[in-house]
């Protein structure tokens, strides 16, 4: 009998000792996240910090249109507690698969809560680079906090206070874009880039944007579209035209040369960030550091 | 894992059927019909989404599956007609078509994301995800009911009309002076043939369903010396370079479907190095006939 209690006992705090350090690790252990792009990645990483395990599907300088899953990533999608992708069609096909997803787990398009009102439309295809506006990314942040706050309730006050610290960042920004921007003459307040991902930027900072491609990178564009973009930039006598980190550079060659043909100096403004932020570890592997460099490079080249 | 059995299950339908319908492409010379038809389908699904509105798959689907058969028709058609070469004629219609869908993005939907990549192509990776829910009922994964039923289909006709197809397919002439329609058992190979490369778009994505289509069946034809044990040969080739693969793709953490299609490129090239040891040890010709009129 004696034997049998002390077992007991034993048993039991063996229990209360398992119960303490399932309870323990419950706390501890970080929300598992799997977002698509690099920039949802920087929003979750910023609000969640040291609560979420973040894994970015597509890696630096890869265009989404362009991703190719590997077989790690169905366990990464599988083993996520909360998944994160950017909607409007930005994932091609895979969008179908996270809606499939989402009857079985928590995913969500960043994009999801944005006002229809708010979004480019082509038809009823919409534009999906919105994280150009740093408004509408700010509203994709609130989601972000939002949905970690359903899933892991316990940590509320923290995702509060990081979300508030990097969204103050975040207003600061637009208000510094909008004042760069503002810095170019109006006349010359247009951005001719290589494909059409700064339509956004466009709208919320008052400038003029054209793209040689349209929104997807397959389609090629037309002599029509080079010779338009051509007299415009002499009429308008704009100064420099950009490339895209993800887009090949030659796109923007042919229109380089025709117009310094013509006598005009035309230059290649430099490299704008479009769908992948820069390599992580340098200012341009975070969004904010992004949207700076695309700034500072437009604001430069067109003063 | 029950998604990795789903996954091997969709890998090895879509293995078994391209390489089935392979088989007679390589005899007839015609293997890169369906890299002709991954690319002339960018019409059906600019025609689709014109015409539907939307991007969903079924609108995507029917679309390509017209332009596919539609290619292939063509081809053939073009093929009997001008008495243009097999390879030609395949070559003029999907890059008409290919360029059709084109000029027809830059006219109407130049903003919009549509091109097969996008809206077409599926990821196998993906496949144990995306399932058919009837009710509460989870039925499985959606690309491998539709690439199942092709399989079901293109199991039946080719048991059912073998002796047709190895008529037509070896002896037209014979077949004519028996009074069997040369035509349409070719236009029948031809549906089969588009019918199973968009089902099977759908559930691995493009490069895959070419490589399925040509690598097996050239590996059997290397080894085979009747039409029965070349469709045997073939099967069991794409069956290989299914399980190779996937371990691969598990190994590396790589794109499954290339590390397929690269498998399937290993058996052939070890294929070929095994039968040319072979001849220089033994002095032989170890495969003396080969397929052609001759056989039987």
């Amino acid at each position: 009998m004696v034997f049998m209690s002390t077992f007991l006992k034993k048993s039991s705090l063996i229990g209360l000792l398992c119960l303490v350090g399932w309870q323990s690790s419950v706390v501890a252990k970080p929300v598992n996240v799997v977002v698509t792009t690099g920039m949802i990645g920087d929003l979750v990483l910023n609000i969640g910090q040291k609560n979420v395990e973040m894994t970015a599907l597509m890696g630096v300088g890869v265009d989404p249109h362009l991703y190719k899953a590997t077989h790690g990533d169905l366990r990464r999608l599988q083993k996520a507690d909360v998944i994160f992708y950017n909607g409007l069609h930005l994932e091609g096909k895979m969008q179908d698969v996270f809606e499939k997803l989402s009857r079985r787990k928590p995913v969500y398009a960043v994009t999801q809560d944005i006002d229809e009102q708010q979004l480019h439309r082509y038809g009823k295809a919409h534009d999906p680079h919105v994280w150009f506006d740093v408004a509408l990314w700010y509203a994709a942040g609130q989601l972000v906090l939002e949905k970690l706050i359903q899933h892991d309730p316990q940590n509320e006050t923290i995702y509060r206070h990081n979300a508030a610290q990097y969204l103050k960042q975040l207003s600061k920004l637009d208000d510094w874009v909008e004042q760069q921007v503002s810095q170019i003459p109006k006349q010359q307040r247009v951005l001719i880039t290589a494909h059409d991902a700064f339509g956004y930027f466009g709208t919320a900072y008052d400038m003029e944007v054209r793209g040689l491609q349209g929104i997807s990178t397959a389609t090629e564009f037309g002599l029509h579209d080079i010779k338009a973009l051509k007299e415009l930039i002499l009429a308008r006598k704009i100064k420099a035209v950009f490339v895209e980190s993800s887009v090949p550079k030659r796109f923007l060659g042919a229109l380089v040369a025709g117009v310094n043909e013509v006598g005009r100096p035309l230059k290649i403004g430099g490299e704008l960030y479009s769908d992948a932020m820069g390599l992580s570890g340098t200012p341009e592997g975070t969004y904010i550091g992004m949207v700076k460099h695309n700034v500072n490079v437009i604001v430069r080249a067109l003063r | 894992m029950i998604s990795d059995l789903w996954i091997l299950a969709t890998a090895s339908l879509v293995a078994i059927s391209c390489s089935m319908v392979g088989v007679f492409l390589v005899l007839r010379r015609m293997s890169l019909l369906g890299d002709a038809i991954s690319h002339s389908v960018l019409l059906g699904i600019v025609l689709a989404y014109l015409i539907a509105g939307s991007r969903s798959v079924v609108a995507m689907m029917i679309g390509a599956t017209l332009i596919g058969l539609l290619t292939a028709w063509l081809s053939n058609a073009l093929h009997r007609v001008s008495k243009l070469q097999t390879d030609a004629s395949i070559g003029i219609v999907f890059t008409w078509f290919f360029a059709l869908g084109v000029i027809l993005i830059s006219i109407y939907a130049g903003q919009v994301d549509l091109d097969q990549e996008c809206v077409l192509y599926g990821e196998i990776a993906f496949v144990p995800f995306d399932t058919i829910i009837w009710g509460e009922q989870d039925l499985g994964p959606r690309a491998l009911w539709i690439i199942g039923g092709v399989f079901i289909v293109n199991l039946i006709l080719i048991l059912l009309a073998f002796e047709r197809f190895k008529l037509v397919a070896f002896h037209p002439a014979l077949a004519l002076s028996l009074g069997v329609s040369v035509s349409f058992w070719h236009y029948l190979l031809m549906t089969m043939v588009s019918l199973t490369t968009v089902a099977s778009f759908d559930a691995v994505g493009a490069i895959l369903v070419v490589a399925l289509l040509v690598i097996p069946a050239s590996s059997a034809y290397l080894l085979a010396s009747s039409l029965r044990s070349m469709l045997w040969f073939a099967a069991g080739y794409a069956q290989a370079a299914v399980l190779l693969g996937y371990a691969l793709a598990v190994w590396l953490d790589s794109s499954i479907a290339a590390s397929i299609a690269v498998m399937a490129g290993v058996l052939l090239i070890v294929t070929v190095l095994v039968l040319q040891w072979q001849k220089q040890r033994h002095g032989i010709k170890v495969k003396a006939t080969v397929l052609d009129d001759t056989f039987h």
